[in-house]
């Protein structure tokens, strides 16, 4: 599989702060790979530090397996944090301009601003758009010419419902035709919805890596029940497989180490003589995992 | 070219370059009309007082008119306008965060900083240019026919403008690129030439105006000294001093040697810091 992105021990502090440590991780062709974490956890600062936005402190990088230069750079289409424009020139001007910077031709300008669905508003200045307007144009400059990766920052941010689900459509539609997105986000939701795969990120360091759907399958929940919650409490902490409980409204919710199938369970609680009055799972989500996650690593 | 054109991009359509562009020879052009009316009010006023009164002074004759206009056309107050757009223009990428976008669509940030330094030498080629023509014209018309070598016999003062329109702009250049805030970078530049080089002045001044204090080498002073008086003899006899016949070679290399300062700074900080 060919290496798209690979960061090597990449580290930044900003006085105090240690933005991003010693962070490695690797993305590969074709995956459309989250970067999950609360704000502040390293995100927008290790794709800055991708894009030679911010100089890092330690640590390589590598693009498309060479050596970072502007050359690699044009091969990217990125989404920063904010909307970057010119606002006293039109959409296409500020187009133009990111086709020059890139170094190609402007046939396919027309072409981005459809996809976004700015064609019919191309003349007019940058800041006569709406916030959702602009997130697109962002898009749209991002898409020129078909670059072989796509970053996106929070590409959501401060869109409403129309504007989120838009947005997303069109991270979607890229994503099908084969290529790369790196996409950064503290919505898990929105990880859970576009992404492959995912790291998760929490204070500069990396928590899990990995693929979505494997974040997602491991240990879910159980809801029990007994006539005697007490008994049922004791046996349960028992398990070799036991991890955690809580008590919420005479139903105990049991988090086991990994998945245990519910017939197992029925099973165990019959030979400790417990007859349960209810047994159900409880499927995970991504967030439940995530708080956990950043529960078990107070780094 | 790719890079001028880049920047081309980003003026086209900016009205708020072109109004001040025009301001700036609007000014000079009010600055040249006042001048010849007021240098003459005050030779007036002495003459009747002097038993030889002191001819008028004539600003638009060949080779005086290179000498005169450049002289008007590089003081301070007026100088500040096209050093205003090149500071907007600068801060601008920062205020707008344009300059993120540029170095992640694959500019380098030498070719950032080579791109705004293309922008300050078209700009000062441009308006030496208008100048140029402007004095050349207005010379054809208020001189009597003369020679070639005549006409042209003070054209070094225009060598002279051209320096120091262009390091002027480069000291704008570089107030942009270190405060990288507008309103800023403006403020500070604007107290810099107009009121602390000024006080710089009055606190280190010698007894006489030939002589050198360390005004003299003050950036700002330096490019203004490059075309120190208009060729006005009557303030000669005024004023009790030489006039200055042509532009010197010392005079523009200290302009030149902090505009070579000042763009070393930038290309070093702006590769070290964060964007």
């Amino acid at each position: 599989m060919e290496t798209i992105l690979s960061i090597n021990q990449l580290s930044k502090r900003y006085g105090r702060i240690q933005a991003v440590n010693q962070l490695s991780l690797e993305v590969t062709k074709g995956q459309v790979f989250g970067i999950l974490g609360p704000n502040g956890s390293g995100k927008t600062t290790t794709l800055s530090m991708v894009l030679d936005l911010v100089r890092p402190d330690n640590g390589t990088f590598e693009w498309f397996e060479e050596t970072p230069t502007k050359e690699n750079r044009k091969r990217i289409g990125t989404v920063i944090e904010t909307p970057n424009f010119f606002p006293y020139l039109s959409a296409r001007k500020n187009l133009e301009i990111v086709a020059k910077v890139k170094g190609y031709d402007y046939n396919d300008i027309d072409h981005s601003l459809e996809v976004a669905g700015l064609f019919d508003r191309r003349h007019d200045k940058f800041k006569t758009y709406s916030f959702g307007m602009k997130q697109r144009l962002a898009v749209a400059s991002a898409l020129l010419n078909q670059p072989e990766v796509m970053i996106l920052d929070e590409p959501t941010n401060g869109l409403d419902p129309q504007g989120i689900a838009q947005v997303r459509e069109l991270i979607l539609q890229v994503a099908k035709e084969g290529i790369t997105i790196i996409l950064a986000s503290h919505l898990l939701d929105e990880v859970q919805k576009i992404c492959d795969h995912v790291a998760v990120l929490n204070k500069g360091n990396i928590l899990y890596t990995g693929d979505v759907h494997e974040v997602l399958a491991i240990s879910d929940s159980i809801e029990l029940a007994a006539e005697d919650n007490q008994a049922l409490k004791e046996a349960i902490e028992n398990h070799p497989g036991f991890k955690s409980l809580t008590v919420t409204d005479g139903i105990v919710l049991v988090v086991f180490q990994e998945n245990i199938p519910t017939a197992q369970i029925n099973e165990y609680f019959h030979n400790k003589k417990i007859t349960l009055t209810h047994l159900a799972e409880r499927k995970r989500t991504l967030e439940q995992h995530f708080l956990e996650l950043l529960k078990d690593n107070p780094s | 070219m790719k890079l001028i054109t880049i920047e081309l991009k980003k003026i086209q359509t900016y009205r708020t370059f072109w109004i001040i562009f025009g301001l700036y020879f609007g000014f000079l052009a009010l600055g040249i009309i006042m001048a010849e009316f007021m240098v003459n009010a005050m030779v007036d006023d002495v003459n009747k007082r002097l038993p030889i009164p002191l001819p008028h002074a004539v600003l638009f004759n060949f080779p005086d008119i290179w000498q005169n206009l450049t002289f008007f056309a590089s003081i301070r107050y007026v100088l500040i306008f096209p050093a205003i757009v090149i500071i907007i223009l600068t801060t601008n990428e920062f205020s707008y965060k344009t300059v993120r976008q540029n170095v992640v669509n694959g500019m380098s940030r030498n070719e950032f900083i080579f791109a705004k330094l293309q922008i300050v030498l078209l700009l000062t080629l441009v308006i030496t240019f208008i100048l140029t023509i402007v004095m050349f014209i207005l010379g054809l018309i208020h001189s009597d026919s003369q020679s070639l070598t005549m006409m042209f016999d003070k054209f070094s003062f225009v060598i002279g403008f051209f320096v120091q329109m262009l390091t002027f702009l480069c000291f704008a250049f570089f107030v942009g690129f270190i405060f990288r805030h507008t309103g800023l970078a403006i403020a500070l530049f604007t107290l810099y030439v107009l009121i602390i080089e000024p006080v710089i002045y009055f606190v280190f001044r010698a007894p006489f105006m030939w002589e050198n204090t360390i005004y003299t080498y003050l950036p700002v002073n330096s490019v203004v000294r490059v075309v120190e008086y208009p060729a006005i003899p009557a303030l000669e006899r005024l004023m009790d001093f030489q006039l200055q016949g042509e532009v010197t070679l010392l005079s523009c290399a200290i302009p030149i040697l902090y505009s070579v300062v000042m763009i070393a700074i930038v290309y070093w900080s702006f590769n070290k810091k964060d964007l």
